[in-house]
């Protein structure tokens, strides 16, 4: 018997959210990374952080990307 | 009462440019952001308990009157808040309790601190499929266009550098036919209880400020801001700049707070 994979229910971000957040510089749509728990902007190069299950949406703590 | 910060006068002689108050110190737009972080950091465990202390819990009542001004659907019809600056999540759980199935919220608030003990009550308080956090910038919203029902900024709108940024974000989030609420204080005119209102904003408050989170510089801040903030008539046409109709205020007891409310239509 395969048991499914635990959620982490106080880890991931609400479905609902993700659909109305976007790149708080572009107001672009943003790339869901769920792996990594990242928020990826491709027009700013930014990916902003998930914490916790919080998204950080502040330029100033997103990591650059090319 | 104005303190005298030599490092900060120092910053604000070397960059000269837009500046902005930090309570009864003009600081660059740039440092004030970081001052009142560090404001929220401090006191973030002990906020609603000074609340408490401080207003002698009327602070529940002026968001009552918020949540009742907002007047969320009973039924399971949808509808979304957006609580601006709601770090510990207090009006969002109000807002929850006083609503239908249908009602969720976002918090967003750039402190980090106060998310935490937010989140934290939000499990607490079974509301955590209802109540998301985010960590955003009041000036630069991160949701798309026309995404909310309402927006709610209490005891907020004042530490935001930049107010008419956030007042151009509120408009821009909120749906066509839904409501900006803000929640500020305001200026006492009732004679005699200005001079009791002075009294005990800068000789009690931050003492008690001190005694309770340890920090007194912070609440020495908060009653100094609530002098600097715009008086209700002039905020009010800030709020009609950013394009809001029917923009009204209500004050409450005497003008230590006012509500102030306007539609996007």
């Amino acid at each position: 018997m395969t048991t499914p994979p635990i959620e982490r229910a106080e880890s991931t971000v609400d479905a609902k959210l993700l659909e109305i957040l976007v790149c708080p510089l572009t107001k672009g749509q943003l790339e869901f990374d769920a792996a990594r728990q990242e928020l990826i902007s491709r027009q700013a190069k930014l990916a902003y952080p998930i914490r916790d299950g919080i998204p950080i949406m502040l330029p100033e703590e997103a990591r650059k990307i090319d | 009462m104005v303190r005298r910060d030599e490092a900060f006068e120092m910053k604000t002689m070397d960059q000269p440019g837009e500046t902005t108050h930090f309570g009864f110190r003009d600081v660059p737009v740039g440092d004030k952001q970081t001052l009142v972080n560090d404001v929220f950091h401090s006191v973030a465990r002990r906020y609603d308990l000074m609340n408490d202390l401080m207003s002698g819990g009327m602070h529940r009542v002026w968001k009552d009157v918020m949540i009742n001004a907002l007047n969320p659907p009973r039924s399971d019809a949808p509808f979304a808040l957006l609580d601006v600056a709601g770090g510990t999540g207090d009006i969002s759980f109000r807002a929850a309790k006083a609503s239908g199935l249908g009602f969720s919220a976002t918090v967003c608030d750039i402190n980090t601190g106060m998310l935490d003990v937010g989140r934290e009550r939000a499990i607490t308080h079974h509301l955590e499929h209802q109540v998301s956090f985010v960590e955003g910038n009041a000036e630069e919203l991160p949701f798309a266009d026309k995404s909310y029902d309402a927006y709610t900024i209490a005891f907020g709108i004042r530490n935001v550098p930049r107010i008419d940024r956030a007042l151009a974000e509120a408009y821009r989030v909120l749906k066509p036919g839904s409501r900006f609420l803000c929640l500020e204080f305001s200026t006492v005119d009732v004679p005699g209880l200005d001079k009791i209102y002075d009294l005990f904003s800068f000789k009690v408050i931050p003492p008690l400020g001190k005694a309770v989170t340890g920090d007194s510089e912070s609440y020495q801040y908060l009653v100094e801001s609530i002098r600097k903030f715009p008086k209700p008539p002039i905020f009010a046409d800030m709020i009609r700049e950013a394009g809001f109709s029917r923009v009204k205020y209500e004050l409450l007891s005497g003008g230590i707070v006012a509500l102030h409310s306007g539609w996007r239509l």
